[in-house]
This record gives C-alpha cells, structure tokens and sequence, in this order.
C-alpha cells in the first residue's frame, strides 16, 4: 500500500489553514466594503397598490412585438425580484429585449394585520383585481398568465376559475400534484400539524421556512457554501453576486396563517388540487377547466419542487395545445443560470409569441427554439416536449 | 466507534438528568403553588406576575426562538455565516489531523479511527451544522431559577425552598447521570397527574379565578417544556448518530482510496468528501417517514410550549390597560371583513382601478 501523504503533504495543509484565515481577513473587509446589494433593478413603475400589494408595469425602452401583456406571479415564500437580480442575469430584462410587455406582482410583507388572508382572497381577491386591471389597460380581453413556484400554483388555480381572462398560462416550477414524496419539503409537509403552525404564529415568520430549506442541503448551505464563497473573495462583483443571492435567500417574507392552513392541509397533506376536490371561496378547483394554451416549464434536478410535482399538470389540464419544458437544472437555476438566460426565456418568449394572434400561431425568426416532439397524454390531447 | 457512540449514550442520559432537574423544580414549585393556595393568598402573591412575565417570556423564548432572525445588516450577518462555515471548517480540520497522522503512519482503518477522533469536537462541529444550541437548555434553566428567586423573594418566601433546590439543580447541570428522559417525561406526568388530581384540586376552588387558571397554565407549561425537551433530544440524537454513520462512511471510503494506492491530496478533498458523504446519509434520514414523523413531533412541542406561553402573558397581562393578543385577533378579523365588504361593494359599483 502506497502511503498517499508525506510531510509535503502536512506542509500543504499548513497553507491551506493559513490561507483560509487570510481569506477571512480579506473577506470581512471585502464584505463591509460593499454598501449596497442592489436587486431588481430593470426600470419599472408601480400602477397599483392595494393593502400590502404592489403591482409593476416594466419599462419597455424598445418595441413591444408581443402584444398581450404578460403577468408574472411570484411566490408568497420569497420575492420576486429573483427574476431580475443581477443585471446580467435577469430574465425580465431578457424578455423585455424580446419585446414582451411585463407586469409584476410584489406581495409584500404581511403583518399581523393579514393574518386572515385566505386562498381565495390571494387568487379571487388580488390576484383578480390585477388581472382585470390589466385587461382594461391593455384594451384585451385575456392576457398572458406566467407563474413561478407557488405563483404558478396560483396561476393554475386562477386559470381554472377564470379561463376566460386567461389567453396563455405558463407555469415555472410549480406544484400541482402533491402526492409526491420526491421533495423533503413534500414528506415534511405531510407530518406537519398545520393548525398548530397558524394558531401559534398567525403570521408564520420567514426564518421558520428558511431554517426547513438550510435543512435541505446542511453541509452545502451552512458550511461548503461560505468556504467556497472565500474563494471568490478578492473578486468584488463576484462577491456582490453572492451577496445578491444571500439577500434572496433571507429576504423571506411571513406567511398568512389562514392561507398557509389551506396551502398544506389541502394541497401538501391532501392532494386536493391534483384530485379535483379543491374548494377556493366556495368554488371547486377543476384543472380541466384550463383550456388555454400551456407551457409547463419543469427543471429536472429541482430539490425543492420536483418534476414529479411539475410534470402531471399537462395531464390534468383541458387545454389541447400544452407544451412541457425540461430545463436541465436545479430550481434556483432556472431563474438565474447561464442556460436559463440563453435558453428558458428566449423560449418563453417565442412560445408566447406564436400564440400571440387569434389562433394564428406567428412565428419569430430570431428566436430559436430548440427541439421539440410530441407525446399523447392521458387527456388525449398532444403535449409538446421542448427540449432546449 | 463504541466510545463514540458511548459519548452520545452518556450525552443522551445527562439529557435525562436535566428533564429530572425540570421534574425536581416543577415538584418543588407545585408544593409553594400548594402552600399558596391553601393559605388563600392568592391576591398578594400575583403581585409578582409582571416578574413572571419577563423571567418567564425570556426564558422559553431564549431557548426557543429561531436562530438567525431578522436579517438587519446583510453583510453583518454574512460575515457572521462566512465565519461560522470557516470555523466549522476548521474544526474538521483538527478532526482530519490525527487520521491524517494514521494514514501517514499505516494505521488508518474503519475500525481504528474511532480511537482517534474527539467525539465532543466532532458534536460540536455538528451542533454548528444543525445550529443546535447546546446552552439552550441551561439558559432555560437558568432563566427558569432567576424567575423563581424573584418569584420567591415577592411571595413572601413561599418559593424559597423551591430556589433553593433549583440553584442546587443547576449546578448539577454539567455533570452526567444515569437515566432516560422519556422515563423522566414518564415520571413527571405521573406527578403531575397525582398533584392534579389530589393537591391540585385546591386551584379548582371558585373564589381563586384568574390566579388559578394563571397557576395551572405555568404547570401546562413546565409539563409542555419537559415533552419538548425529550422530543427535542431524540431528535438530536438521531442526528449525531446518523454523523458518526457519515463519519464511517468517510473513512471507509478514504482507506479504499488508499488501499487502491491512490493519493489524499490535501485537506480539501477530505472536506469534500466529507460534505458529499454527509449530505447523502442525512438525505436518507431526512427521506424517510420516521424521520418526518419526529420532526412534526418535535415541532409541535415546541409549539405547543409557545402557546400556553403566549396564554400565560395573556393572563398576565389582562389587569393592564394595553390591547392583548386574542384582543388584536378580533380586531383583525374585524378590519379583514369590513375590507372584504368594502371592497366586494366596490366592485359592485364597477370601481375597478385602472
């Protein structure tokens, strides 16, 4: 047997302890150098307000070749301006060169005030209320739905209740089928007492769902992360990207407790969704009702929502143009990788383009799509895979 | 890895001494609560309340609130996660030393390293890793006796006894004793039950009221609090047997490597392997239905220990002229209806903005 370390080798780890402090050194007067970590910064304006919701139009500084507004909504769990944080990473800011007019949800921080906020007030409520606002500033009578993550829930749900004010749904790694137990967060869920969660809380803090995901991935998120994060220490922007995502991640709002009961007792703990038993203000949830077209965007090594979630609304929905996209990542990838950027919005907005005209589907030469093929489901309609 | 797994025996068991050190305070508590009662000097004694609230409120929460909270300064708090990841890292690297010294001398093997890794060093890397607070349970009993002396100093030394014996407890703290706490937690319902249904019935005497239903949610809440406590243990100590099966995982597969002739190349490696390896045992726990099951036990402990908390400054609370919690509710339930009207006749007048 070979012996793998000589006193070389015990030299080496000498100059890697001592590296490491000096990195820290160097790290802490790299991080209190930087004052400020700026986030969401494509130009936008805010066109409505109502309690703790905001709504954003984006500024289109070029010409709008897509003509039905789209509204992006995000999840209650975190903020939206993940999908436009770094400049050079921002899938807004690349859809809006690919000439897509753009509204945004922010839900907000809720307080104690909110704690009676149902389901329904979120998807019939506000949700609503922005969706009809748009139509009548835009003079359409539909527009374009994209949900992310739990947002995507909600644009499902909406989609269902009111199909028609929807004229194109797209869903960003969103659950639909719950059954699931590929997803920690799923089997979590599934043994959580969710009535006593809401009657302690009310509001249920941001830093109980963060220490759930740090539990995902211990050694990577608490450990491996920061000691790798050191290497990039001298490297400013580099460390402003970091930081940037660190906001992200601890940027986590408070959940509204009557909402969050529904959220897991019906959807995690019950599947209700997927069964076609959800009642949202007194209305079943029907996913059949969803006729519109539907571009079901999946990333298959998501951790968080997994494509077994994902992947079965294609088969749950009416629609008889449904398209499924496989993103070969994980869930954060999907907002602010290299291949989301080149690859996931410049087909968003090609498929949204091509569905853009009264059934006439427009074809958009500079976009490439990427290959496709067809598969049947179990709706009998055709659903297109795309693959990038 | 028996002593290893012998140190997380003897740790487990020094968890059962201080559930019996809480059993110990509660008993004693319960015989002041008893002499109080008896006496009818209800009145006198909840002057000291606004103490219990603080004392009390600080202790439970201490132990309990989440960690990391309330992200003020980013880069603070960075810093702080950049130095914790580091120190972690660090301290497996005086873990990685002495197997590094046995690699070098021949002798590296899954059943020697046992003898050469600090089993405390290495639960403390992983209490880092868990953002477990070893000193949690000692803040609250710390707290718990701090309440009590001033409890004890304002009833008029009817508590005395009882600080007394809980200063006592907790220098006993650090040292280990024999003993479960689930068999603990087993005794003190017992007690708690016999006090309830034989001494206890003197707080069900009408004239007491609000004192009474004060009295008896502090023992629903030391009762709550020793539950959590046990919960709470064997959750941790799954957690650190499932490290110690990571850590055989690791050497295993560092002697393969060797024994293939094939070279450690630094530290690094060892820490990647060691996160890899890591990450893929505590995944397995995590996946499993046992392991879901406990969590959604140990959370609801812990929320159960909130809530008679939240009631108890409530009581506490009630003769002061500020709005109280359920007070708030109901006036949030108010103002959420009549914007849900507001709003519903809004639209009813076609007020849709724009």
């Amino acid at each position: 047997m070979k012996s793998p370390c000589d006193t070389s080798a015990m030299k080496s780890f000498v100059i890697e302890l001592g590296d490491i402090s000096t990195k820290l050194i160097m790290g802490s007067k790299t991080l209190t150098g930087i004052e400020e970590i700026d986030v969401g910064t494509a130009p936008k304006e805010l066109v409505y307000e109502e309690d703790k919701l905001q709504l954003y139009h984006y500024r289109q500084e070029g010409a709008v070749t897509c003509s039905v507004p789209v509204l992006i909504v995000y999840a209650l769990v975190n903020r939206q301006y993940m999908l436009d944080l770094q400049p050079d990473r921002s899938i807004i800011r690349n859809l809006l060169q690919h000439g897509m007019d753009l509204y945004i949800i922010d839900w907000g921080y809720p307080t104690k005030a909110d704690m009676y906020l149902t389901l329904d007030d979120y998807i019939s409520g506000y949700l609503n209320t922005c969706v009809d606002l748009i139509r009548k500033k835009a003079g359409k009578s539909k527009i374009n739905l994209m949900g992310i993550c739990q947002g995507g829930t909600f644009c499902g749900i909406y989609s269902a209740l009111y199909p028609d004010k929807v004229k194109n749904l797209v869903t960003l790694v969103a659950p639909f089928d719950f059954s699931t137990n590929d997803g920690l967060l799923f089997s979590w869920s599934k043994n959580m007492n969710a009535d006593a969660l809401v009657d302690t809380y009310r509001i249920i803090p941001g830093d109980f769902l963060n220490a759930g995901y740090l539990m995902l991935m211990p050694f990577t998120l608490n450990i491996r992360k920061y000691v790798d994060m050191l290497d990039l220490i001298e490297d400013k922007d580099k460390i402003l990207n970091f930081l940037r995502m660190e906001k992200w991640i601890f940027d986590s709002p408070g959940q509204t407790g009557e909402c969050l009961r529904q959220f897991i007792k019906d959807c995690y703990q019950q599947n209700k969704l997927a069964k076609g038993e959800l009642k949202v203000g007194g209305r079943t949830v029907d996913l059949r009702n969803i006729t519109m077209p539907l571009l079901n965007i999946y990333a298959s090594a998501d951790h968080l929502v997994p494509p077994s979630a994902t992947k079965p609304l294609n088969d749950l929905v009416g629609s008889a143009d449904k398209s499924l996209y496989e993103f070969k990542g994980g869930h954060i990838g999907v907002f602010v990788g290299t291949k989301s950027q080149k690859e996931l919005a410049p087909a968003i907005s090609q498929w949204l383009h091509e569905r853009d005209g009264n059934g006439v589907k427009k074809k958009i030469p500079d976009i490439k799509a990427g290959r496709t093929k067809t598969e049947k489901t179990r709706q009998g309609g055709r659903s297109r895979t795309i693959r990038p | 890895m028996e002593s290893m797994k012998s140190f997380f025996e003897t740790w487990l068991t020094s968890q059962g001494h201080v559930l019996d050190s809480l059993t110990e305070m509660v008993k004693k508590y319960q015989q002041s609560c008893w002499v109080m009662g008896a006496e009818g000097a209800g009145a006198p004694a909840f002057g000291i309340f606004p103490n219990m609230y603080t004392s009390w409120t600080t202790a439970v929460l201490n132990a309990l609130r989440e960690k990391g909270a309330a992200d003020t300064n980013l880069m603070q708090e960075t810093l702080f996660k950049t130095l914790g990841g580091s120190n972690a890292y660090l301290n497996l690297y005086e873990i990685w030393l002495p197997l590094l010294k046995a690699i070098q001398g021949k002798t590296l093997s899954p059943d020697t390293y046992k003898d050469l890794t600090d089993p405390k060093k290495y639960k403390e890397m992983m209490d880092r890793v868990f953002g477990f607070d070893p000193e949690a349970i000692s803040q609250v009993a710390v707290q718990a006796s701090k309440f009590l002396e001033a409890f004890a100093g304002s009833a008029q030394h009817f508590m005395k006894p009882w600080a007394e014996a809980s200063e006592k407890n907790l220098k006993t703290f650090p040292q280990m004793m024999e003993g479960r706490p689930q068999a603990y937690m087993q005794t003190y319902h017992t007690l708690f039950n016999a006090f309830d249904s034989t001494i206890g019935r003197i707080f069900h005497v009408p004239p007491i009221g609000k004192d009474r239903e004060k009295v008896e949610l502090l023992l629903r809440s030391f009762d709550d609090l020793s539950v959590y406590l046990a919960k709470s243990t064997e959750y941790q100590h799954t957690m650190y047997v499932t490290g110690l099966t990571a850590l055989e995982k690791v050497i295993t597969s560092i002697t393969d490597k060797i024994n293939r002739g094939e070279d450690i190349k630094g530290f690094d490696e060892f820490f990647d392997l060691w996160v890899d390896i890591n990450e893929k045992t505590y995944f397995d726990l995590f996946q499993s239905e046992e392991f879901s099951k406990m969590q959604g036990e140990l959370l609801e402990t812990a929320l159960n220990v909130r809530q008679h908390n939240f009631k108890l400054m409530e009581l506490h609370l009630y003769d002061y002229p500020i709005a109280l919690r359920s007070e708030m509710d109901d006036l949030y339930k108010t103002i959420y209806e009549l914007k849900k009207k507001v709003k519903s006749l809004e639209k009813q007048f076609g007020e849709v903005p724009a």
